[in-house]
């Protein structure tokens, strides 16, 4: 039935316009270190960094080899030599931010950017004596001068904003699609049934009662929801790969784009059923109320 | 017989259907001539031929052998365009069903033909209100085919045929759906404008009605078996 | 005559014509969202570089204006070279800082960001009420402020505040704050939504930074002098004017509105393609609705063509008038499509505006005349294509044949 090549253009809308589901992870280092980081080692001739895997891949810079860094261009900087390749972690708040990064020991980044003993933020952990971060927190900002003390779980929800956007943007998009492919599906499977009257009309003729007229047209409608559905499915799935692949590469980062659930596909299948059925109901109400010659004819 | 030129000249026509295997020959070889101002029946059994013929006549289909002359002019083997410019100028066409379009309304119908060969609005529609009247419908020409019986869709189908002033009437089984008293009246209207010079070939299975033909041509097996003139039509 | 059969022939069975066309309007308002969303970052984007005239930026090299808080040195040298050179028109340098900023009269304080300006050339802010702060000023005495750090700090014009930067502890350890004036309301042009921004004159907060802001800047913003030649002279010149700044200067990178642009593209690329993918499918769908509505119509009428056929209505009238049938259908679903296309914009822009980091005056959803033409275009092309099949299906239906199944029933 030609239905079947429409449903699982459906699904796979179902399947894309969801949330994109993402894992944080840690950074990775990968390459082998020839020297491991050992923080408050003395300071040797030429330091060791880490350098992020975006430069190694655009430069061909390999663990071993001396770079020149400098807080500004054109300014001499100091030699520094490779030791470790990061790989970013899957941070969706670094989605399509595009810079370099490399980590180095603090006093040398405070040398290299003459910034004395400054620094951006610490992190604190708190000792095991029961004491609440709220409390903690209170304690820190009260004698705090020039800082001020987060929580890491606020800092964790503003950080995640990005995020949540693009979440919230998702799940109204995901919305959408879903209430736009139900009309198209309903649209389409009450056209399909409706071109089939003819046919309905002979088999009312051929004596067959209005309740097995209707209950066939809605197995009928429910059977070919739920195969279009599954092998929508089966596309919504190729499609997530190649989404992933694709914003992968673009963006360099492992963050998972798109995933099919076992709920998802659950969803998407329960809900083309549901539609095969009223659609099919909608249709065999409206064709087994017309007497069959009146379907037949004009 | 008279000097004039036919007006339609079927030579030898073959017309044979291929369905899977079987090979249906519907017509086999049927010459015909019909001269102006004639009303000339066809009848014969259920599968002998007649629509067919009556297809072949109209250029509305088109014959695997043989000829069709439309006032001297081979209409046989004419391209699609070129047929269906003929069918809307010269022919009308009356079918056993009505075949009126359902959504117009009986005036719009018979304007129809008219508006494809180009007529202005008001020509057509004075056209179209006289041809309803002539049919008897002058005051139904706001009503849907739906809202008219049998007879008077049968009525406004002749209407339409003849809005463009045709050489030639061919109806098939006009009166298949109506009846006797209805059908009557019907051929009664054909004979009205075959006396008013118009040429009708009719399409029967009623012997009855084919008596009030002038010439009644009997076709059996895709052939013509009998051409007989009629003393006395009956009016 | 032909319009008139077509609108029939669809009014004959309303309720499936009306299923139909909500389905395409549905399908017409997501194209008309994803046309708007591919198209509207950009001109949105655009018209916030260019709207107050300065077509490249120059920032330390390797980084995006604000993107990070790296400055350039011996600013001074820099913004004067600039200033020499013939094609530039005006530049406007600007230095941008996270301060701390307690109000005088009221208890309320918080962390602002703060930029300076030459408040005469200075193309980040316009001037809602009061004035610009005077731009002679060498040390802090006059900023204007926005309106997210009014309502934030309950202060409002001719209020004065305290200013210490975050950074410099010795600032607020002793109290040295600088007092200041707040002369002016202005809405800030890249500023992200929610964020409290004031502004100064530029030696005022380089002042301010002490050590750290000594003729230092993040940003310069030059214009290109506009002569005759029109757009693409202007464009030339701005790549020539570019180039000559990243050869003489190493230390910065200068970036055209074009490359700007181009760049933000490519950070918000994910958008842009989900909205093509969505556009594409809902089309797709938009075209399945019409063949199958259509295709159905035209085959419970084989036998009506048939006889429009037999009693003369040529191939293409036939081909007109079903092809009519599918434009009506999209022009209806067209029609409600765009109305509903424009609510769920509004609605989906509002969502998309909370991205953080972005400036307030962004919008990934913006209706432009261009949109609006694009996607009806596409609609009315694939409801021409969609009724185009059917409608030639339908022309070519063998009347003889057709007749006789008729009759037949
Ligand atoms: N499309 C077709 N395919 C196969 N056979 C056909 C086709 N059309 C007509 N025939 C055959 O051609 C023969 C003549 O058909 P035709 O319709 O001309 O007969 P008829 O005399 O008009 O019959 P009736 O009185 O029942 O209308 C019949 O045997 C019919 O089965
Ligand atoms: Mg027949």
């Amino acid at each position: 039935m030609i239905l079947l090549r429409f449903a699982p253009a459906l699904v796979a809308l179902l399947a894309v316009g969801f949330p994109v589901a993402t894992h944080a992870q840690t950074d990775t280092v990968i390459g082998t270190p020839t020297a491991p980081l050992v923080p408050g080692r003395a300071a040797p001739a030429v330091r060791g960094i880490a350098i992020d895997e975006r430069i190694a891949d655009d430069h061909g810079v390999v663990v071993g080899d001396t770079l020149r860094l400098a807080a500004e261009a054109g300014t001499r900087g100091e030699l520094v030599r490779v030791d470790a390749i990061v790989r970013r972690a899957a941070d969706p708040s670094e989605v399509a931010r595009s810079e370099y990064r490399v980590r180095l020991h603090l006093d040398q980044l405070q040398r290299l950017t003459g910034s004395e003993d400054r620094v951006d933020r610490f992190a604190v952990a708190l000792r095991d004596s029961g004491e609440s971060v709220d409390s903690a927190l209170a304690r820190i900002n009260h004698v705090a001068f020039g800082f001020r003390a987060h929580a890491s779980r606020d800092v964790a929800v503003e950080s995640s904003r990005t995020f949540q956007v693009v979440d919230r943007f998702h799940r109204a998009i995901g919305g959408i699609t879903i209430v736009a492919s139900a009309v198209f599906l309903l649209c389409i499977l009450l056209l399909k049934v409706e071109e089939r009257r003819r046919a309905i009309a002979a088999l009312r003729l051929a004596g067959l009662s209005r309740r097995t007229v209707a209950l066939s047209v809605i197995a009928e409608a429910a059977v070919i929801s739920v195969v279009g559905s599954v092998i929508g499915a089966g596309l919504g799935w190729v499609v997530t790969l190649a989404v992933n692949a694709h914003y992968q590469r673009l963006f360099r980062t492992p963050l998972t784009f798109a995933v099919l659930t076992p709920g998802i596909t659950l969803f998407a299948v329960t809900l083309s059923l549901l539609l095969g059925i009223v659609a099919g109901a909608l249709a065999a109400w409206r064709l087994v109320r017309t007497p069959p010659l009146v379907l037949l004819g004009r | 017989m008279t000097a004039t030129t036919p007006l339609i000249e079927a030579r030898n026509l073959v017309r044979r259907y291929r369905t899977g295997a079987t090979d249906v020959a519907a017509l086999r070889g049927v010459s015909l001539t019909i001269m102006p101002g004639e009303f000339v029946a066809i009848v014969g059994a259920s599968g002998s031929g007649k629509s067919t013929m009556l297809h072949l006549l109209g250029a509305v289909d088109a014959p695997d052998s043989g000829q069709v002359l439309l006032e001297g002019r081979d209409i046989s083997q004419l391209s699609d365009a070129d047929a269906t410019r003929l069918r809307l100028l010269r022919i009308g066409l009356v079918f056993q069903r009505f075949y009126l379009m359902p959504t117009l309304s009986a005036l719009e119908n018979v304007e129809l033909p008219m508006a494809e060969a180009g007529a202005s609005t008001t020509v057509r529609r004075e056209r179209a209100k006289s041809l309803l009247s002539f049919v008897g419908l002058g005051e139904r020409t706001d009503h849907r085919p739906s809202q008219l019986s049998g007879g008077e869709q049968q009525r406004v189908a002749v209407a339409r045929a003849l809005a463009n002033k045709p050489a030639l009437l061919l109806a098939d089984e006009p009166t298949g759906e109506l009846d006797a008293a209805t059908g009557a009246a019907l051929i009664a209207l054909l004979q009205q404008l075959n006396r008013d010079g118009l040429t009708c070939v009719l399409v029967t299975h009623d012997a009855a009605l084919a008596r009030s033909a002038q010439r009644v041509v009997t076709m059996r097996d895709g052939q013509i078996v009998s051409d007989e003139r009629v003393a006395e039509p009956v009016a | 005559m032909r319009a008139t059969l077509a609108f029939a022939s669809l009014w004959r069975h309303p309720m499936r014509t009306l299923l139909a066309i909500f389905g395409l309007a549905i399908a017409a308002a997501l194209l008309i969202d994803m046309v708007m969303l591919a198209t509207g970052m950009r001109a949105s984007f655009k018209s916030l570089l260019t709207s107050r005239g300065y077509e490249l930026r120059v920032t330390p090299r390797g980084t995006l204006p604000f993107d990070t808080e790296a400055t350039v040195g011996n600013a001074a040298a820099l913004v004067a070279s600039l200033r020499a050179h013939p094609d530039i028109e005006r530049v406007s340098p600007s230095v941008g800082t996270t301060v701390q900023i307690a109000s005088t009269r009221t208890t309320q304080s918080g962390s602002a960001f703060a930029l300076g300006t030459q408040p005469d050339v200075q193309g980040e802010y316009s001037v809602l009420s009061g004035r610009a702060p005077s731009a002679t000023d060498s040390t802090l005495r006059e900023v204007i402020a926005n309106t997210v750090l009014l309502a934030r700090l309950q202060v409002s014009v001719g209020d004065t505040i305290n200013v210490s930067v975050g950074r410099s502890a010795q600032l607020r350890l002793s109290e040295v704050a600088e007092r200041a004036v707040i002369v002016g309301e202005a809405r800030f042009l890249y500023v992200p939504p929610g964020l409290p921004a004031i502004s100064a004159p530029l030696r005022a907060v380089q002042s301010l930074l002490g050590e750290a802001g000594r003729d230092r800047i993040s940003l310069a913003m030059a214009s290109i002098r506009a002569d005759s030649g029109g757009a693409a002279a202007t464009s030339a010149r701005t790549e020539a004017v570019r180039t000559w700044i990243e050869q003489t200067h190493a230390r910065v990178t200068a970036i055209s509105t074009e490359t700007a642009i181009v760049q933000v593209e490519e950070r918000l690329a994910y958008f842009r393609q989900l909205a093509l993918i969505l556009g594409a499918l809902s089309l797709v769908i938009g075209v399945l609705l019409v063949t199958t509505l259509v295709s159905l119509s035209v085959n419970e009428r084989l036998g009506e063509l048939a006889v429009l056929r037999a009693i003369g209505v040529a191939r293409s009238g036939i081909l007109h008038q079903i092809m009519l049938e599918g434009l009506m259908l999209g022009f209806a679903g067209i029609a409600i499509g765009l109305g509903l296309g424009l609510i769920t914009a509004r609605w989906l822009n509002a969502i998309l505006r909370d991205f953080p980091g972005l400036p307030a005056d962004l919008d990934f959803f913006v209706w432009s005349p261009e949109a609006a033409w694009k996607s009806l275009a596409m609609l009315l092309v694939a409801a021409t294509l969609a009724g185009a099949w059917p409608a030639w299906r339908a022309s070519k239906v063998r009347v003889a044949q057709a007749l006789r199944e008729e009759a037949i029933g």
